[in-house]
């Protein structure tokens, strides 16, 4: 098991504004590439997969486009605790990330104890293009911004 | 006056789907159906690019069954560059697809299908997952089930190149060989695959089957529909899915059509109906009756039951042996040496998904003990004389026939795109099961929970896939029926919290 922290950008990068999660993971990953503790992963699907993905680390971060009616470009973060769902941290093929986490729990994966989930307010999810709206463009600079903070200092910037 | 009960969303299955239940003026069911948001600009995204960029682009409309893209892609391709495979490459396309298959039903068994019934239909919902399935066949089946996927996904990354979503498939072939010593990996993964397959299939006869509650589930008419079969079948006209005809039989189990899958326009229309957008594929030589089913309706389902359907049998012996159990269980009579009677029964499905695993979990192992699997000649380069500019790819998706339909200019730049995927196959039944269990909740006075749940369970034994949709936040997945006159007055509501 490695201690290391693991950033997963979640989404579809072929639809729209779905692929800003893995564009922003992408860029804190450039940011901080001095780490060598940092790996970068990518993901369409959560559920299961998501907790799969993060097996072995000691944290993980998690980016992904979310639709919770607030405007978009809104970057917002959730503690595991408080955390229900973002667009794709789910899977339609087997369940929730919570559940996921607690089978893997269950099945004796090694899991982080720290994972955070950062949003970010999609506006253009269902169109097919590899160009993020204006509003989730104009974001991107805060979120990477205040991930890599988070990374860096270990807690929410 | 129409009424319209809506339920939104589906839990287990991602949110934004919908039920729409419209009622008649007796206040009887007349017509069910689902709305699931549709992905826009696909066509437009794909025209003017590459062909051969397909089987990395399309691996992605899906996050669930990126492979089963990946390589109708790929077979779409050796069409347009008339480019035959090579026989190693074939079965290293084959290869990979009985690893996902093996994944794909075992996570839908324990996690979606399952819970309902090695938990209960009628437990509450924070119990009905795959957790509640662990406490009730023991806490290894967790790991069981999560090891399961991860020695097939370790195949699937190595086969295919990559994680998640391959890039080995290449017209005329695949883009890499694989070594003895992967080969022997590939074999040990199979045949642990057979005993947990073998394994779920006993956790279903000892828990499902010989629960008479459950077997009364499985076997009442609930959710009986008489459809024809629609599944890929080999030269002796066993299931197949990676390649082969498409068969249709009509419900009394005689075969009604066999065709290649490019000519799929000759078979398959869709039908617009006025109260939803959904466009209902349906057998064009039969015609639409509307959500009816019998001879004489043109409905067709596509799934693991309707695919076990229309085989003579399994073309593995264990499999085949499981085969027989269901057909006699369910009374069949045999049609022919191998094959029975058509089941019509919906939550068979389950039942046949899992001899699918099993069968999927043979093959690949009959695969890996090939002599010829670590052949290097995985590829035969496409000859430019033999260009044809256009090509139909099909796979059996584990939800259904899958069809990818290209054609290009004569550089190879795509000029049209169509598909059929899985899920679409099977949108006439799916709405014919969920009017079937809405009409308990108007006419029965079973408790809400319980008919919202048989709602759900009508959908989730198709395995439809949505992944495209999208949550909302905040809240737990909530689901709520509206029950709501043709003016959108609010009449009666149910709820529940996820």
């Amino acid at each position: 098991m490695t201690a290391g922290v693991v950033i997963i950008g979640m989404g579809n990068p072929l639809l729209s504004d779905d692929g800003v999660g893995i564009a922003v993971a992408r860029a804190v990953a450039e940011r901080l590439r001095h780490l060598d503790d940092l790996a970068l992963l990518e993901l369409h699907t959560g559920g299961i997969r998501l907790m799969e993905a993060m097996a072995g680390y000691g944290r993980a971060v998690v980016v992904d486009a979310m639709l919770s009616g607030a405007p978009a470009g809104t970057v917002k973060r959730f503690d595991a605790m408080d955390f229900v769902t973002t667009k794709n941290t789910f899977s339609s093929h087997d369940t929730d990330f919570a559940t996921a986490y607690d089978l893997g729990r269950m099945a004796g994966v090694p899991l982080p104890e720290q994972v955070s989930f950062w949003g970010i307010e999609a506006l253009e999810f269902d169109l097919f293009g590899e160009r993020f709206s204006d509003e989730v463009a104009a974001a991107l600079p805060d979120a990477v911004n205040r991930i890599a903070g988070e990374i860096v200092n270990g807690r929410a910037a | 006056m129409t009424t319209r009960i809506t339920i939104d969303p589906i839990t287990r299955l991602e949110g934004h789907g919908r039920i729409d239940i419209f009622l008649n003026d007796q206040g009887k069911v007349e017509n069910a159906c689902f709305q699931i948001p549709e992905l826009r600009g696909f066509e437009q995204f794909c025209v003017g690019r590459m062909a051969e960029e397909m089987p990395v682009i399309t691996n992605r409309i899906c996050g669930v069954c990126p492979e089963a893209h990946h390589l109708a892609a790929t077979k779409a391709l050796d069409g347009v560059f008339g480019a035959e495979p090579t026989p190693v490459a074939r079965k290293l396309r084959e290869l990979l697809y009985m690893a996902f298959f093996v994944t794909d039903h075992t996570t839908h068994f324990y996690a979606l299908g399952g819970p309902d019934f090695i938990v209960g239909p009628d437990a509450p919902p924070s119990e009905r997952n795959i957790l509640g399935v662990a406490r009730k066949v023991g806490l290894d089946v967790a790991g069981e089930v999560i090891a399961c996927r991860k020695r097939n996904h370790e195949i699937i990354t190595f086969l295919g190149g990559k994680s998640i979503h391959p890039v080995a498939g290449i017209p005329g072939g695949w883009s890499r060989p694989i070594t003895e010593e992967e080969r022997a990996q590939i074999e040990d993964a199979a045949r642990r695959n057979i005993e947990f397959a073998r394994f779920s299939l006993t956790v279903f006869d000892n828990i499902v089957l010989k629960n008479p509650a459950y077997l009364e589930m499985i076997t009442s008419d609930t959710y009986l529909h008489r459809t024809y079969s629609m599944g890929t079948v080999d030269a002796n006209n066993q299931s197949n899915f990676y390649d082969g005809l498409i068969r249709v039989l009509d419900p009394e189990g005689n075969e009604f059509a066999k065709y290649h899958p490019s000519e799929y326009l000759e078979h398959i229309a869709e039908r617009v109906e006025p109260w939803t957008y959904l466009k209902y594929p349906y057998l064009k030589k039969v015609g639409w009756q509307g959500l009816t089913d019998g001879v004489g309706s043109g409905i067709y389902t596509a799934t693991p039951l309707s695919r076990l359907n229309v085989s003579e049998g399994m073309a593995t012996p264990l499999a085949n042996a499981e085969y027989q159990r269901m057909y006699e269980a369910f009374g069949c009579k045999k049609l022919t040496e191998a094959r029975y009677q058509p089941i019509h029964h919906r939550m068979a499905t389950h039942w046949a998904r899992l001899i699918e695993l099993l069968y999927a979990a043979e093959h690949m192992l009959e695969l890996a003990l090939d002599p010829e699997i670590t052949s290097p000649e995985t590829r035969n380069i496409p000859d430019p004389a033999l260009f044809v500019g256009e090509g139909v790819g099909s796979v059996e998706a584990p939800r259904g026939t899958l069809t990818h339909h290209y054609s290009t200019d004569a550089r190879g730049v795509l000029t049209r795109v169509n598909m059929i995927v899985g899920t679409t196959n099977n949108y006439a039944p799916i709405s014919m099961s969920i009017r079937r269990a809405a009409e308990k909740l108007i006419t029965g006075n079973a408790p809400e929970e319980s008919i919202l749940n048989r709602i759900e369970m009508a959908f989730r034994l198709y395995d439809p896939c949505f992944s495209c949709a999208t949550h909302f936040l905040p809240g737990k997945m909530p689901l709520t029926v509206a029950l709501r006159d043709s003016s959108g007055e609010l009449l009666r509501e149910m709820r529940r919290k996820g």
